[in-house]
Order: structure tokens, then C-alpha cells, then sequence
């Protein structure tokens, strides 16, 4: 009988055998992994934790309940696919990434403590960054700064955050967060993985950047693992509710305007996410419930997205929805799962989206959030409305020039197997509502008055589509986001560095090195002290050049000259470190 | 081929509008749920408030292509 161990490790510790393994053992080692955690996880039961006591603290690595089992399963499941899709690429480094991306956010989920989540969390911004570098595309270098950099600030306010919670609470155990200084510092660095609005740019900017098969892990951890993160800590706030109705809306407005199909999904995921913080914003079993199984559907769904759009661009090497068109002929496969996933994402009746989009929009009304549903509902006829948009313009428009071949089996079979997941699901919700976190709650998706419902919106919607259709006909644009403040404030910072900062820089170094040569000069010759008001005196009276204590331009302080390499000072730091631990080793 | 698509899927639309007053919104909260066929309401209307909050936003936040290079 073997223990469980925490899954988190088998992914990090997992990583570190890729480089070694050549060929077809390195493929069947990557998706080994992903099998064994899931069995692993399978093997936990609520209750369960492994912690080790540091400084005090107690730091809980694994901490078992019905919320992160959940998560962890649907990690797990989605790790193994997204892992058979890029399975052939052959670079070590993306699956390293990879690896350590879903290691900690497995992390991340089962945390039982703040400081081992805030450690997790920042493994995964810098994991998840290099699926983004490996692009190796000028556009993907500075999408991934541009991401490093929002997620430093964002890791910097939780990091605050979390040491302002300690203080004041003298415990680092997760929990739900009481209004304080250390509130709103939680809710930015929290939000901002989460991808609240404003500070959401990081995402439609990045993730259309990434590697092909990079950007399928990318649409799936981070975010869920902001609302997973929000649900323990911030269930039912109100601000959280409608912060979810903004971004649903929002994300579904920007996303109906973009012409790039990833950048267009991308968008989608800060829609779709906002259905789930504001489920979290409710806080009632029904909606918490919801949340849970939005997250659950929302990453199939959505990585089947990125899957058959990545699969297109792999193909066709085309990113824009202007350059696609007619591909349904030659990929018939791509083509299929791209519309189970549009209908899943949509809440069509008989997909996964159906049942927790159902389950979301009723805990709304329950509460009695009437603004909410009615946002919650518009947001429901744009992801329609987007999704015939992309399935058109990418499958279905007319384009004689496009010529291509299915993508490879690997591609298809984790495509073919995550549409199965997303029909499964919504046939058989009950396979779903077995593993919710809140148990005995009744919910039943499939009722005359839901389904008639869903068909009547999306009939409608679709009707008008046709009517309208010229309006949203995609063409080569960029639609400012936010970011255009960031990125204008951005220039103004390095403009305010390069110009002013550097002119006080320079005025500063140049007083010191006049100061510093007048000091030496006088410490190695006092009887010079006379020379001084001569050569002023002498200056005032010619108006020549300036001389001032054997000063001359020429010979302004170059620290370069006297730079020793870095290397010394590492050395000898390292000799007092081993010094100072033999001193304290000796007279402990 | 298209036309004819196009013109079958709006008929099925317009026959979906009466199937609204055959079933009931169960645990009706809001007076709106009690209208039949609210949904078809909100998925015309819907999408005309979208386009415009679309060609709102593409007033003034519509740039060139490479407008960040």
C-alpha cells in the first residue's frame, strides 16, 4: 500500500528527469506523470495534510477538502490532455515549463497555509512566462515582460498582503479574510490573477503570444487558480459579485471586436471567469457550487478552444480570422471539436457549459441579484454571438487559397478526448455534481423552461446576428484596452528616468568627483590650500578655463577604472558565509 | 445554398418565439421571468446593445494595426 503524496511534487520533482529521457521513453514519461498524480489524487480524501513546522508556522503543503480535490482532479485531467497535444514538440525547455506550471498550481490549490501558496503562486508566474518566451517572436518577448512585470506587482501586493494578515492574526492558515489593511492588498494580488478589470491587460495581451501548444496550459491555471484563491477568501462580497457581471460583460464586448482567434478566445476566458467570481461574489452554497463546476467545464471548454485554434495556426501557420476560412474541408476533425467547444462555452443544452452557466445564473436570481442575471445573461448572448463569429469566419467563410492537412494524431486524439469530456459532462451532469464541494444541494439542469429558454436566446441571437452580421465582420485593427494608460505610463517612467533623473545623476557625480579630487589633493599636499583662492582669483581674472584644485574636466571619477569584478565580492562573501557557519557551528 | 440556410434559420427562429408559452420559468424570482418567451426578447434586443456597445467603443478605441510598434 502506498501513501498518497502530494501531487504538487510529482509535477516540480517530475520535471527535473525530462532533459535525460531521449525519444519515445521521454513521451511515455510525460504523460506517466499526469496518470500517476491523478491516481494519486484519487487516492486523497478530505481531511488529509501534510505540513512541516518552520519559524513558528506551520507550512501545509497539502491540505485535503472537497473544494481543492475537485480542482486537483480537473488539473490533473487537463495537465494529461494539454500534455498528449504538444507531446511532439521537441524542446525540453516548454515541457519543463509546463510541468512546473501545473506542479504549482497544484500548489497553489492545495495550500493549506499562506506563505506555501505565495510560494507556489510566484513559481507559477515564472513557469507559465516562459511558454510565452518560447515563442521566440519580438511580439512574445515583450507580451511576456509585459506579463512578468503586472504579476511581480501583483505577487508584491499579496506578498503584503499576506505579511500584514500574519501580524495582525499571528496565523498563516487560509481562511476567509476579515475587512483590514491586509484586505485590500489579498484582493489586488488575488484580482489580478483573476483578472479583475483594470488590471486584466496582462492577459489578452500575453496569451495570444505563446507558444502554440504553450497557450492551451496558460488559458487554464492561472485564472482558476485566482477563483479557487477568491472562493476560499473572499466568498460573498459584494464587490467581488459585481466585479464578475464587469468582466463578464467586458470581456464578451472586446472579444466580439477582435480579428487574432486566440487573442479573441483570450478575451473569453476574462468573460467566462467573471461568470465565476461573480458565482464567488454570491457566496451561497448554490452559487459557490457553480463557481466550482464553471471552473471544472470552463477548462475543458476552453483549452478545446485553444487546442483547435492552435491546431489551425500549427497547420496553417495563419492567426487572424481575415486569413482563415473554408478550413472545414480539410480539417473535418478540428472542425468538430471547435463547435463542441463554441456550444459548450455557449451553454447550449446536452454541453457542460449548459449546466454550470445554469447553475451560476440560478444561484444569481436565488440571491436576488436582478442587475446581475441581466448582465450575466447579455454577456451569455455575446459568447453566442462570438462563437458563430469564429466558427464563420475560421471554418466556414468562403477562401479558395486556404489548403491544409489535419494536424497530427497526438493534436487530434487529446482534442477528440476533451470534446468527449465536455459531452460527457453535459449528458451526465450527475458525474459533475458527485464531486461539488457542497453535497445535497438540488439543482436540476435540465428542465422545459431551461432548455426552451437557452434554444430562444440562441435562436434569437443568432437571428440577429444574421441581420447585423456586416457590424461585426472581423478586419486588422488593434482595440485599446487599458493597457494604453499602463504602456503610456510606462513611457512617461522611463522618459522621467532618462532625462531629468540622469541630468541630477550626472550634476550629482560631477560634485562629488570635484569634491573628492579637492579632499585628496589637500590631504596629500596642505600647503596646495593657497593655490586655491589664486587659481579662482586667477580664473576671475582671465575668465579662462575652470580650474579648481587640479580639476579638469578630463579626469572626472570613472568607477569603471576602479570596478572589481563582481566575482570577488561573491567570493568573499561566500568565505564569510562558510566562516561565520563553522564559527557558529563551533560555539553553538 | 447560403440564402436558403440563411432563410430556414430564420423561420426556426420566428417558430422558436411560441414554444415560450407552453413551459414556465420554474422558481420564477423576478417579474420578468414570468413573461413567456423573455429569453427571445433578450436575445434580439440583446444583440442590438451589444453592436452598439461595440460601435461605441470602436469610436474612439479603434487604432491601425501596429499602432503599439
Amino acid at each position: 500500500m502506498i501513501n498518497p503524496f502530494p501531487p504538487a511534487f510529482l509535477f516540480i520533482l517530475g520535471a527535473v528527469l525530462i532533459p535525460i529521457l531521449k525519444g519515445k521513453l521521454k513521451q511515455l514519461y510525460l504523460l506517466m506523470i499526469p496518470a500517476i498524480a491523478f491516481l494519486d489524487i484519487i487516492k486523497l480524501s478530505p481531511g488529509m495534510s501534510w505540513s512541516y513546522r518552520f519559524s513558528g508556522y506551520d507550512l501545509v503543503f497539502c491540505n485535503v477538502d472537497r473544494l481543492s480535490l475537485i480542482i486537483g482532479y480537473i488539473f490533473v485531467i487537463i495537465g494529461f490532455l494539454a500534455i498528449l497535444y504538444s507531446i511532439h514538440v521537441k524542446e525540453d525547455g516548454q515541457h519543463i515549463a509546463a510541468f512546473l506550471y501545473i506542479g504549482s498550481s497544484l500548489g497553489v490549490v492545495f495550500s493549506g497555509d499562506f506563505f506555501s501558496l505565495f510560494v507556489f503562486w510566484e513559481i507559477m508566474a515564472v513557469a507559465s512566462l516562459f511558454l510565452i518566451l518560447y515563442q521566440r517572436k519580438k511580439e512574445s518577448l515583450g507580451a511576456g515582460l509585459r506579463y512578468i512585470l503586472m504579476h511581480i506587482i501583483g505577487g508584491c501586493s499579496l506578498l503584503a498582503g499576506i505579511i500584514i494578515y500574519t501580524i495582525s492574526k499571528g496565523s498563516i492558515a487560509i481562511g476567509i479574510i476579515e475587512p483590514n489593511a491586509a484586505y485590500w492588498f489579498l484582493l489586488l494580488g488575488i484580482g489580478l490573477n483573476t483578472a479583475f478589470i483594470p488590471i486584466h491587460t496582462w492577459l489578452p495581451d500575453a496569451y495570444p503570444e505563446g507558444t502554440i501548444t504553450g497557450s492551451v496550459f496558460l488559458s487554464v491555471f492561472t485564472t482558476k487558480t485566482g477563483v479557487y484563491v477568491l472562493a476560499r477568501c473572499f466568498p460573498g462580497v459584494e464587490f467581488v459579485a459585481y466585479m464578475g457581471g464587469i468582466m463578464a460583460l467586458y470581456g464578451v464586448v472586446f472579444a466580439l471586436l477582435q480579428n487574432d482567434a486566440r487573442r479573441l478566445l483570450s478575451y473569453h476566458i476574462v468573460s467566462q471567469v467573471g461568470y465565476m467570481v461573480a458565482a464567488v461574489g454570491v457566496g451561497t452554497a448554490l452559487s459557490i457550487n457553480g463557481a466550482v463546476a464553471h471552473v471544472f467545464n470552463h477548462i475543458l471548454y476552453k483549452a478545446l478552444l485553444f487546442m483547435s485554434i492552435g491546431s489551425v495556426m500549427y497547420m496553417t501557420g495563419k492567426r487572424k480570422l481575415t486569413e482563415m476560412g473554408g478550413l472545414a474541408r480539410f480539417m473535418p476533425v478540428t472542425t468538430i471539436v471547435c463547435i463542441i467547444a463554441a456550444l459548450s462555452i455557449s451553454g447550449a443544452p446536452g454541453f457542460n457549459g449548459f449546466i454550470s452557466k445554469g447553475m451560476i445564473l440560478a444561484s444569481v436570481a436565488e440571491a436576488h441579484r436582478p442587475i446581475l442575471e441581466i448582465m450575466l445573461t447579455l454577456a451569455s448572448v455575446g459568447t453566442f454571438l462570438s462563437f458563430i463569429k469564429l466558427g464563420y469566419f475560421a471554418f466556414f467563410a468562403k477562401n479558395y487559397d486556404m489548403k491544409s492537412k489535419e494536424s497530427p494524431v497526438n493534436m487530434q486524439l487529446a482534442m477528440m478526448l476533451t470534446a468527449f469530456a465536455c459531452v460527457l459532462i453535459g449528458l451526465f451532469p450527475k458525474i459533475l455534481f458527485y464531486i461539488l464541494p457542497y453535497q445535497d444541494i438540488p439543482y436540476h439542469p435540465y428542465t422545459p423552461g431551461h432548455i426552451v429558454g437557452v434554444i430562444q436566446l440562441f435562436m434569437l441571437a443568432g437571428a440577429s446576428f444574421i441581420l447585423a452580421k456586416a457590424m461585426v465582420v472581423p478586419h486588422n485593427a488593434t482595440i485599446l484596452d487599458f493597457d494604453y494608460f499602463y504602456r503610456m505610463g510606462g513611457k512617461v517612467l522611463i522618459w522621467v528616468i532618462m532625462v531629468p533623473l540622469s541630468a541630477l545623476r550626472k550634476k550629482l557625480q560631477l560634485f562629488s568627483s570635484v569634491t573628492v579630487s579637492i579632499i585628496s589633493r589637500l590631504a596629500k599636499n596642505p600647503i596646495s590650500t593657497i593655490e586655491i583662492p589664486i587659481a579662482y582669483i586667477y580664473q576671475r581674472i582671465t575668465k579662462g578655463s575652470r580650474y579648481v584644485g587640479g580639476y579638469s574636466s578630463s579626469d572626472t571619477f570613472n568607477e569603471n577604472l576602479y570596478r572589481k569584478p563582481v566575482g570577488v565580492g561573491i567570493f568573499l562573501a561566500i568565505i564569510l558565509l562558510f566562516v561565520f557557519a563553522l564559527v557558529h557551528l563551533i560555539f553553538k | 445554398m447560403e440564402k436558403i440556410l440563411k432563410r430556414l434559420f430564420l423561420i426556426l427562429a420566428a417558430l422558436s418565439i411560441p414554444l415560450g408559452f407552453f413551459v414556465e420559468h420554474e422558481h420564477a424570482v423576478f417579474f420578468w421571468h414570468r413573461i413567456p418567451s423573455i429569453e427571445a426578447i433578450f436575445g434580439f434586443f440583446g444583440t442590438f446593445v451589444l453592436i452598439l456597445a461595440t460601435a461605441i467603443l470602436t469610436s474612439f478605441a479603434q487604432k491601425k494595426e501596429h499602432f503599439y510598434d
